[in-house]
């Protein structure tokens, strides 16, 4: 049987070193080397940002609830929300020359999770409860 | 759960700004853990030397911990507006941890990324 945590937290950039903290004990407790655990920590912090931002727009009466799990080598992070719908798997990461030429600002967050986590999976419950579970397989 | 007042001071405090001059360059040491939250301190510090005209920036990380996207986001903000004015915003000092996420979304192709900071000022000249 996998070990399993959860906090819930306030949906406010206040709370993201929170989640940070959090997030890191789990994945070093996990087994993860550094730079993995790195790379975790970041992926969920611009997760949670999207979240905080898009889904909830600043509204601190809403919460994240933020629960990780390991078992056979995959560390997985499930971030449990309401409000907007968003599967980071729709978005094609940009062309980054032409980001640069055109010096946009913004929309790195969901490059920076495909790029660092082994698999991004979306999906809504009873509606309005959304479920983003980020998967980081250790060696993987 | 939620935190109480104690809690949220200590994270407040986890991001700040030094501000040096060398001649007409401003260097700022950051410190700390750069996050969409406390990104707003730095993205009010440009605006801040912008609006005063002082165009040319040095950026050190050396004590900068961490950045997520939020971050990465001010430097572009404020980069066009910079060289417009004859001026830039060189950066320096990053640990490998740092280097490797402006490195991995390709930040070289516009950024002025120097390892010692000595570097980054004399490109000024």
């Amino acid at each position: 049987m996998g070990k399993s945590n959860k906090i819930i937290l306030t949906s406010s950039t206040k709370n993201l070193a929170k989640v940070r903290d959090f997030v890191g004990e789990q994945a070093a407790e996990s087994g993860f080397d550094d730079s993995t655990i790195n790379q975790i920590i970041l992926s969920v912090d611009e997760a949670c940002t999207n979240i905080i931002k898009h889904a909830h727009k600043y509204d601190e009466s809403e919460t994240i609830e933020v629960e990780t799990s390991f078992e056979k080598g995959e560390f997985k992070i499930i971030l449990k929300y309401k409000g907007k719908a968003f599967d980071p798997n729709g978005i094609n990461n940009p062309n980054m020359k032409e980001y640069f030429s055109s010096f946009k600002v913004g929309g790195l967050g969901v490059p920076i999770m495909k790029k660092f986590m082994t698999k991004i999976e979306f999906d809504t419950k009873n509606s309005d409860t959304n479920l983003l579970t980020l998967i980081k397989i250790i060696h993987g | 759960m939620d935190f109480g007042d104690k809690n949220k001071q200590i994270i407040m405090e986890e991001f700040s700004i030094h501000t040096r001059k060398h001649d007409d360059i401003v260097l700022l040491d950051l410190n700390g853990f750069l996050d969409a939250h406390t990104s707003v301190e730095l993205e009010k510090k440009f605006e801040e030397l912008l609006a005063q005209s002082s165009n040319k920036i040095v950026v050190n990380f050396q004590k900068l911990s961490y950045i997520s996207s939020a971050g990465l986001g001010v430097f572009m903000a404020f980069i066009e507006n910079a060289r417009n004015n004859a001026g830039d915003i060189k950066l320096c000092g990053m640990s490998d941890k740092i280097y490797n996420i402006f490195d991995m979304l390709g930040f070289p192709i516009l950024f002025e990324i120097y390892r010692e900071e000595n570097t980054a000022l004399d490109k000024f000249a």
